[in-house]
């Protein structure tokens, strides 16, 4: 193909310069302008271009097909060659080939013959083909034209179809479109419904939940209020936790009873949970009775009686049970009183067993074989008593579970003392109420025995005793369960009947020493002495109780007068009171009734000797010291009426009596001389009987005096008549050597007798200090 | 009755014991007695402790291998004039706690009339345990270790050594007495179910009595077999014993 190329455009630029040059004036403004330019572009154009060489190619093969052919039928050629043009047309319908071919189109028509010459000359085909060129082209050109026309009239045909059955098809998308407005239409009140519908369901669903929520705050599931309400399920954890919620749902219902008034559903509800809650108190209270019932007499049942703490103990439930019902008082200190009543028989049948039958074997053996023993056996019982009350008491505590929580068995049970500063909370009230009565039947079989065997007493020293004995234990109780409690009060009025038993008994003792006194010794009466011994032995019972620990008894003391009104002390104070008066009295009558019946009986010596005996008793009892100032009081009396007894006597039995009393008595004016008594022949024997008296024994011994049971007031006594007697004998010669008395010889008449009239020798012969006044 | 659900989780917590064991507490007054006791209960030295009146009550429950027990302590008067009173206690004690004072020679000599009297009036199966207390103060002592553990030997006792005021060995004397009780049961001269003997079962013995024989003890079986009590008591010498005795 590319040799054919060159040669055709090498000859057209020199035919067309040979045309330029031939026919210049033919067409002088075509020449010139368009044409030229023409020439020149085309001249200028390259076909190298890729365009142009398919068009050439295309053109080529258009004939060269039909060279290839030997061309036998210009048919065959006509045929092809529009095939050709047809697909040259279509290749370079709408480039700038159209005008190149237009150009082509030209120079053929122009050039034809020309070039129709010159390029026949090689090959005949290219001749032809030069010459057919356009026709081909146009035939080729209107067959396929045709061939577009008859396609396109069938496609047209076809889009007439289709058209039509576009068209039905939209009449009928028309349709469909309209039956489903008219559907929509319909459908919008149903979505409408079910959208409603939807909504409605969500809400109820959330109503329902928080209704579920509600429910199950504010109410109680069938199970749970069956455990609450129901005689055949006995308590446990499930119905304290339902019980639980019931409070907690009624407290929770004060939202519901909210500002604008109550609710109905709270009403409701705080109705339903009210008698469900009530049931369950109910059910608690009938659960506590029933254990209770079991419990107080469980050691009875397993025939373990004796020991009346064996196995008491309380479950978690029945805690848990008491620690709920204590928010319904009534019914829990009901049920507290069936638990106190079986208590109550229990305790009084294991005491009565440890009193009558001891143990099953007999060991220990029964309290009551050691009633010979009263002090064992009050003592026995009531601590038997006191043991049985720690174990109630400890019970209690458990049952309500006092300070155990949180601590481990570490915890002590409170003691005597605590219990005692420890505040009375209400628990305490509870506990003490119930221990009370849970042993307050104790009192009577111990009231009775007790009773007996104080009556019975008929020595002072054991009564009293049991009497002490009797009010420890009645302070005892009053520690440990209180000052009201029957067994407290029951030990009290004990304690008082066995100290009033006392006292009777050392008043009628008193009394008996009245009688049978007719003795002429000085001593004091057996009798006395015998109530002394009693009253010996009590007080030292007394000081054992009391003075054991001197430096403790303060506080102790304090303690005492504080809970039993002094009663301690005021009680040796009466003690003493009612032992000593009727010894006094006693030895006073007796004194009495001994000096008329024998008139040289020596009463003062018997009186002081008893006085002083008592005083002895008392001597080492430090509290007895007021009743011995009493005593003392009463010696010093009768000591002071002995001196000036022992006075006289002395100055009796020395002859100076008559001249010592003539001293006291006479007149001022008179002269002793002249006196009858002391004349001085009077005055000079009874100077001399008093020498010779003062030479006697008497001097330093009376034998009156000691008979006296106290030497120290013997001589105490002696001594002090002796410095009378020395005064008065003073006093005498005084008067004696005085001038106006009128004595002739005075010194003669002293001196002629000792002690010579001097005062000192006088004392020194007595043993007095020179002093003496 | 059934109320299982309940009992069961609760069992644990509660101070359910095995035995319940009286105890009487005696000696001279002045001796500790009341400080021992406070020392055991409450872990604590009771200050300025005036003599008791009467008797005081305590308790407490202990563990002893397996057994838990709990302990009934009457603490007495020392005083004289309380004696009386006091003697009406032993009735029915299990164990007694005979203290004296180490630095106090007159209590330690007047020992032999407090223990006639326990053995007088206590339980004839009555456990003693000797406690020399005060063994703080060593500079005061006035009463030897090896004479008080010779008397305790010679009168069939145990004996120890305590201080209630550091709690150095107070717990041992409780232990001890109670041990000895629990042998005694084992060994059949004690039956708690009989009144007056000082010992009872508690619920949880009660429990278990239903269920096995009552007599095992468990592993306390299987120590009293290592040794004699006097074995044992050498572990209370004061200094190189540990001060629990379990």
């Amino acid at each position: 193909m590319s040799s054919p190329a060159p040669r055709p455009s090498t000859s057209p630029l020199a035919s067309r310069r040979l045309v330029s040059g031939v026919s210049p004036s033919h067409s002088p403004s075509q020449a010139r302008n368009p044409v030229s330019l023409r020439l020149y572009k085309v001249l200028g154009a390259g076909f190298e271009d890729e365009a142009t060489k398919e068009a050439l190619r295309t053109v080529s093969e258009l004939y060269g097909a039909s060279n290839a052919a030997g061309s036998k039928t210009t048919n065959v050629n006509g045929n092809a060659k529009p095939i050709a043009g047809s697909s040259e047309d279509s290749d370079e319908l709408d480039s700038d080939e159209d005008e190149r071919s237009d150009t082509d189109e030209d120079e053929k028509l122009s050039l034809g013959p020309y070039l129709s010459r010159q390029v026949v000359a090689p090959t005949g085909a290219a001749a032809r083909a030069r010459k057919n060129l356009r026709r081909d082209i146009d035939l080729k050109l209107a067959s396929s034209s045709r061939k577009f026309l008859k396609a396109l009239g069938e496609v047209d045909q076809k889009l007439d179809a289709l058209q039509e059955h576009i068209t039905s098809m939209r009449t009928q998308c028309d349709e469909a479109h309209e039956q489903l407005q008219t559907t929509n239409e319909a459908c919008k009140s149903l979505l409408d419904q079910a959208g409603n519908l939807r909504q409605e369901r969500d809400m109820i669903a959330t109503q329902q939940t928080i209704l579920n929520l509600f429910l199950s705050r504010f109410t109680l599931s069938s199970e749970e209020v069956t455990a609450l309400t129901s005689r055949d399920v006995p308590p446990g954890k499930l119905f304290f936790t339902s019980m639980d919620k019931a409070t907690k749902v009624r407290e929770d219902c004060r939202v519901l009873m909210g500002v604008d008034g109550p609710t109905k559903a709270g009403l409701d509800i705080i109705a339903a949970t009210f008698a469900n809650l009530e049931q369950a108190y109910e059910k608690i209270f009938r659960y506590l009775v029933s254990e209770f019932q079991t419990i107080g007499r469980g050691n009875r049942d397993r025939e373990r009686s004796v020991d009346p703490d064996a196995n008491l103990e309380a479950s978690p439930i029945l805690k848990e049970a008491v620690r709920r019902l204590r928010s319904r008082p009534e019914l829990l200190s009901e049920a507290l009183g069936a638990l106190s009543q079986t208590r109550q028989s229990t305790l009084l049948a294991t005491f009565l067993d440890a009193l009558t039958r001891g143990g099953p074997s007999g060991l220990p053996r029964p309290i009551e074989l050691h009633a010979h023993d009263p002090l064992r056996y009050i003592g026995d019982m009531l601590a038997w008593v006191h043991q049985a009350i720690a174990a109630e008491r400890e019970f209690m505590e458990s049952l309500f579970g006092l300070g155990r929580e949180g601590e481990s068995s570490r915890r002590m049970i409170g003691s005597v003392r605590r219990f005692e500063k420890g505040k009375m909370g209400e628990t305490e009230e509870w506990i003490g109420e119930v221990v009370d009565r849970n042993v307050g039947k104790l009192c009577g079989p111990l009231r009775v025995r007790v009773q007996q065997t104080v009556r019975s007493q008929e020595r002072p020293i054991l009564a009293f005793k049991i009497a002490n004995l009797l009010h420890f234990y009645a302070l005892t109780m009053r520690r440990t369960i209180g000052e009201d409690a029957a067994l407290s009060q029951a030990l009290g009025e004990l304690s008082e009947m066995s100290y009033k038993v006392f006292f009777d008994a050392i008043e009628a003792q008193g009394r008996a020493l009245l009688r049978d006194l007719d003795d002429s010794a000085l001593s004091p009466p057996a009798t006395v002495e015998e109530h002394m011994q009693t009253l010996r032995e009590i007080l030292s019972v007394y000081e054992s109780s009391r003075l054991d620990d001197p430096s403790d008894t303060q506080p102790e003391e304090d303690g005492k007068a504080e809970t039993s009104g002094g009663q301690s002390h005021f009680g040796v104070e009466r003690i003493l009171e009612i032992m000593i008066n009727p010894a006094l009295e006693v030895c006073l009558t007796a004194a009495e009734d001994k000096k008329r019946s024998r008139p040289t009986w020596d009463k003062s010596v018997f009186v002081l000797n008893c006085l002083t005996y008592l005083q002895g008793v008392l001597e080492p009892y430090p509290f007895a010291s007021a009743e011995k100032e009493r005593l003392d009081a009463l010696v010093e009396e009768r000591v002071n009426d002995l001196v000036n007894e022992h006075y006289l006597d002395i100055l009796r039995d020395a002859g100076l009596d008559s001249a010592v009393a003539v001293l006291e008595t006479k007149a001022p004016g008179d002269p002793l001389s002249r006196i009858e008594a002391t004349q001085p022949n009077e005055l000079s024997l009874a100077l001399q009987k008093f020498s010779n008296w003062l030479s006697g024994l008497e001097v330093v011994h009376s034998p009156r005096l000691s008979r006296l049971t106290v030497q120290r007031l013997h001589s105490r006594i002696h001594q002090a008549a002796l410095t009378r007697v020395a005064n008065a004998y003073r006093k005498l010669c005084e008067e004696v050597r005085k001038p106006e008395n009128k004595y002739e010889a005075a010194s003669t008449l002293l001196g002629g007798q000792r002690p010579f009239g001097q005062i000192h020798l006088l004392n020194q012969i007595f043993g007095l200090g020179d002093e003496g006044e | 009755m059934a109320f299982n659900d309940y009992d069961a989780d609760a069992t644990e917590l509660l101070e359910t014991y095995d035995f319940l064991m009286k105890y009487i507490i005696i000696g001279e007054a002045g001796t500790g007695k009341s400080c021992l006791l406070h020392q055991f209960t409450h872990n604590s030295f009771k200050d300025h402790s005036q003599h008791t009146i009467g008797v005081e009550f305590s308790s407490r429950t202990v563990k002893l291998g397996e057994k838990k027990i709990k302990l009934q302590l009457w603490d007495t008067a020392g005083q004289e004039r309380f004696r009386s009173v006091t003697r009406s206690y032993y009735r029915g004690a299990a164990g007694a706690i005979l203290v004296y004072d180490i630095t106090n020679r007159q209590s330690f000599t007047n020992l032999g009339r407090w223990l006639a009297d326990a053995r007088a009036l206590a339980s004839p199966n009555l456990v003693v345990v000797l406690v020399g207390n005060k063994s703080d103060r060593e500079d005061d002592r006035e009463v030897e270790w090896a004479e008080a553990s010779r008397w305790a030997a010679e009168n069939d006792v145990h004996f120890l050594e305590t201080s209630s005021l550091t709690g150095d060995n107070v717990e041992a004397p409780f232990l001890l007495c109670a041990r000895s009780i629990l042998l005694a049961i084992e060994s059949g001269s004690l039956d708690p179910d009989k009144a007056g003997s000082g010992v009872s079962y508690g619920d949880r013995a009660l429990r278990r009595v239903n269920s096995s024989s009552r007599l095992s003890f468990g592993s306390l079986s299987g120590r009293r077999r290592k040794g004699s009590s006097k074995l044992r008591l050498k572990d209370y010498v004061p200094g190189t014993a540990n001060s629990k005795c379990c």
